[in-house]
């Protein structure tokens, strides 16, 4: 677990290689479309045309799909149940269970709405599979984005592994003064008390500790920075970002429209 | 030639009545290595914070009195650019990783990334600090995959790659294991031998007396002693005010009562002049 | 409370084998310092001895408990655990709560209950500061209130992780006093150290662990003066022990009153 701290896989592949602002255009270009284009099927069109090609693009299809199978699938699944179950459009129920039913109107607008989040989850998936996080703030830091706020994304990324072992031997203290963390329920809720106290001073101070060593190596610096890694920005990413922004263009055009 | 220069330096923490630091006067000459004793909540890290310029400009609170470096004013710097002359390493190595990068290398440009400094000089000075602590092996490697010692060598090699003009170390071993402690203190070695100017806050006497070339002992905030380490870890003083002192000089202590230690002999601090001060005896 | 440990294994899900058989026995009332480098497995056997581990192959006998059948919140009447740590433990808003917490787990009645607490600060001298806020403190008087909330379990069995890290030499005095205290009331004090000055002056048997095996058990004298087999696993023998060795002295020295006896000899 420690050692991989991020989703990102050294590869050398198109996507690869492509600037990180680039993938994170793409990435957001197919949300939208996902999101905002006025036909029904787009999302399934996007995947079929736009996520599958691109794993293959980036050679993490083995990473994608198992991730699409073990995490996304299910999420997106459990949310068109919950919104074929509990939108309350359409008046003829087709199903019925208990005192929820599924109408048909349900089912489209659960179906439709679980494709798109299905669809913006793959598209983030294969973001991070193919970009070292490093890279992308970076990237978006000499385009001017504020460097704490890249900070605070990327170190969220990296520690949660480290406070999940810091929980663990908290909940070991705990045990080990007699703190029974098996039996009712209740009694459960009540052994997070004092679990949670110790967690979130231990962050807290671990946090403040690390605002001062990163302060001490300049990142509050005013100068310009410079970056260890090249992050090539050619014009074929440039026209490709461009194409990408004309088609969301587009894309808004024809809903309007249409 | 006095590169560090603190006068009449008084300091509160926010929402506290005792001063943290009273009415201290310390001045160091390039190239010394000074090491502040003394028990928990003496001040040790207060001054360490002073020096390295997080009092004021981090925690806040009220400073009175002169701090100096280089020439530089403290109250009338930025933060930002006084940590370019001066370093910062504390206890904890695990909170002193970035959590930004993902390699040793990247991590130990990191501070050179924030200054602005070209790739090539970057990564000429980064192979360069690497050798210097002893590291290279280390480069490829996550940061959270090492140990304590190794993680507390590149939180060094971090610092000491952005050239630091003074070096201050608060506790640098403490949570270290031997083996850890040891590591450490090989690169604080070859930092002393190189001519760096070093504040460092230790608990360790017998380290303490092989680098110092000066100790000065803080209690509830004040310096209460100050000189050369054979003169400062001897002094009755110490005991008497509840501070560690080396089991040699103890012991040594104790046995100049029962005529085991020779009356004309300068207490010992370390293993060897306690083993030449009894073997002499024997 | 007797423990007896029987031809422990144990291997980390990672793989990693930990502990490659030890057996062990430690009589009730005995003062054992663990000692040996990172990843010889001294963490690892002590917490076999709460059940926080269980063993792959072997046993843990903690009196007539085995710990593969009692659950850790139970084990924990008679095998109380110091985690090096004490800010993850310390939750409650007074140190008097924190203490208590313990005992109040353990079911005891409230003046049961009230008599340890209050016998346990005693101990740490942290009476007069029943009521403050442990996070108000200081790092060095937080690991008291540590030490106080396992004291007042009052078990049989006291393990302490890395006590004196990072305390000045004032604090180190207070938990050698505790470790004496604990001694005089006949309970198991077991210590994981790297300080071998206080392990020397404050414990009778050393165990020096190296790979996950026993590496020396024995006397801390006839332990402590095996320079070479102690730096197997990277441990220095006491500044005494040293000086003795130096000057060539007979007998192994651990504290003070051992090195001036034997240098008036």
């Amino acid at each position: 677990m420690h050692e991989r701290l991020s989703f990102y896989v050294k590869r050398d592949s198109f996507l690869h290689r492509l600037n990180p602002l680039t993938k994170l255009t793409l990435a957001f270009g197919l949300i939208f479309i996902a999101f905002f284009s006025p036909w029904y099927w787009a999302p399934q069109i996007l995947f079929l045309l736009a996520i599958i090609p691109l794993s293959f693009l980036g050679k993490v299809h083995r990473e994608y799909f198992s991730a699409a199978f073990r995490l996304i699938l299910p999420a997106a699944g459990f949310l068109f149940l919950m919104q074929a179950f509990f939108q309350p459009i359409g008046a003829k129920a087709i199903f019925k269970f208990w005192f929820l039913d599924i109408t048909p109107e349900s089912l489209m607008f659960a179906f439709t709405n679980a494709s798109r989040i299905f669809v913006m989850v793959s598209s983030f998936t294969i973001l991070l599979l193919t970009t070292h996080p490093s890279d992308l703030m970076s990237d978006l830091t000499r385009r001017g984005l504020p460097s704490q706020f890249a900070y605070v994304i990327i170190s969220t990324i990296q520690i949660i592994p480290q406070m999940q072992a810091k929980a663990q031997t908290i909940i070991a203290a705990q045990r080990s003064r007699g703190l029974d963390t098996q039996g009712s329920f209740l009694k459960r809720i009540g052994a997070l008390v004092p679990l949670v106290g110790p967690l979130v001073f231990g962050s807290l101070v671990e946090v403040e500790e690390r605002a001062i060593a990163i302060e001490a190596r300049g990142f509050t610096s005013t100068r310009v920075k410079t970056s260890l890694r090249e992050i090539p920005d050619t014009s074929f990413d440039k026209i490709l970002r461009w194409f990408l922004i004309l088609l969301i263009i587009a894309v808004i055009a024809a809903r309007i429209w249409l | 030639m006095a590169i560090v220069n603190l006068k009449n330096v008084t300091y509160k923490y926010p929402l506290t009545d005792a001063p943290a630091l009273s009415n201290i006067n310390l001045e160091v000459k390039e190239g010394e290595f000074v090491a502040i004793i003394g028990p928990n909540g003496a001040g040790k890290s207060t001054l360490c914070y002073t020096l390295a310029g997080f009092i004021p400009h981090f925690f806040k609170g009220e400073l009175e009195g002169k701090v100096e470096i280089a020439g530089v004013d403290l109250k009338s710097s930025a933060l930002n650019e006084w940590v370019r002359n001066v370093g910062l390493a504390f206890q904890n190595p695990f909170n002193q990783i970035s959590g930004a990068k993902y390699t040793v290398f990247e991590e130990i440009a990191f501070g050179l990334e924030n200054q602005g400094v070209p790739r090539d000089e970057m990564n000429q000075r980064v192979e360069e600090a690497l050798t210097m602590t002893g590291i290279r092996d280390l480069a490829d490697r996550s940061p959270y995959s090492l140990s304590g010692g190794q993680q507390q060598r590149v939180a060094l090699t971090s610092i000491l790659v952005m050239q630091p003009k003074v070096l201050v170390l608060d506790e640098p071993t403490s949570q270290m294991d031997p083996i850890g402690t040891r590591e450490v203190f090989g690169v604080i070695r070859q930092m002393a031998e190189r001519g760096m100017t070093v504040v460092m806050a230790e608990h360790k006497i017998e380290w303490i007396a092989e680098f110092a070339d000066r100790v000065v002992a803080l209690k509830d905030g004040k310096i209460l002693l100050q000189g050369s380490p054979s003169d400062v870890l001897t002094s009755r003083l110490l005991s008497e005010n509840g501070f560690g002192i080396s089991r040699y000089t103890s012991t040594a202590r104790e046995a100049l009562k029962h005529n085991l230690w020779p009356k004309h002999l300068h207490l010992p601090v370390t293993l060897q002049e306690a083993a030449d001060g009894f073997g002499g005896k024997k | 409370m007797k423990i007896e440990i029987k031809d422990l294994h144990f291997t980390y899900p990672g793989g990693v084998e930990a502990l490659r058989g030890i057996s062990l026995t430690i009589e009730p009332g005995e003062q054992v310092a663990m000692v040996g480098q990172n990843g010889s497995g001294k963490t690892t056997l002590v917490k076999h001895l709460n059940g926080l581990l269980q063993p792959t192959s072997g046993s843990v006998m903690i009196g007539d408990w085995d710990t593969k059948k009692v659950a850790v919140a139970k084990l924990a009447a008679r095998v109380g655990y110091v985690f090096q740590n004490p800010d993850e433990q310390l939750f409650s808003s007074n140190v008097g709560i924190e203490v208590a917490f313990g005992p109040r787990n353990l079911g005891f009645p409230a003046e049961k209950v009230d008599a340890l607490t209050k016998d346990a600060l005693a101990l740490t001298e942290l009476s007069d500061k029943t009521s403050t806020n442990p996070y108000d403190l200081s790092p060095t008087w937080r690991k008291m209130v540590a030490l106080a909330s396992i004291i007042s379990m009052d078990s049989d069995i006291v393990i302490f992780d890395e006590p004196t890290t990072g305390q000045d030499a004032q604090s180190v005095a207070r938990i050698a006093h505790v470790v004496a205290e604990l001694k005089k009331r006949g309970k198991t004090v077991i210590t994981i150290t790297h300080d071998i000055d206080f392990c020397a002056e404050n414990f009778e048997r050393v165990i020096a662990l190296s790979r996950g095996e026993v590496l020396l058990d024995g006397p801390a004298n006839a332990v402590l003066g095996q320079e070479k087999i102690l730096a197997q696993t990277y441990v220095d023998p006491p500044q005494l022990t040293r000086l003795g060795k130096r000057l060539g002295l007979k007998k192994t020295v651990r504290n003070q009153e051992e090195f001036l006896a034997a240098l008036k000899k």
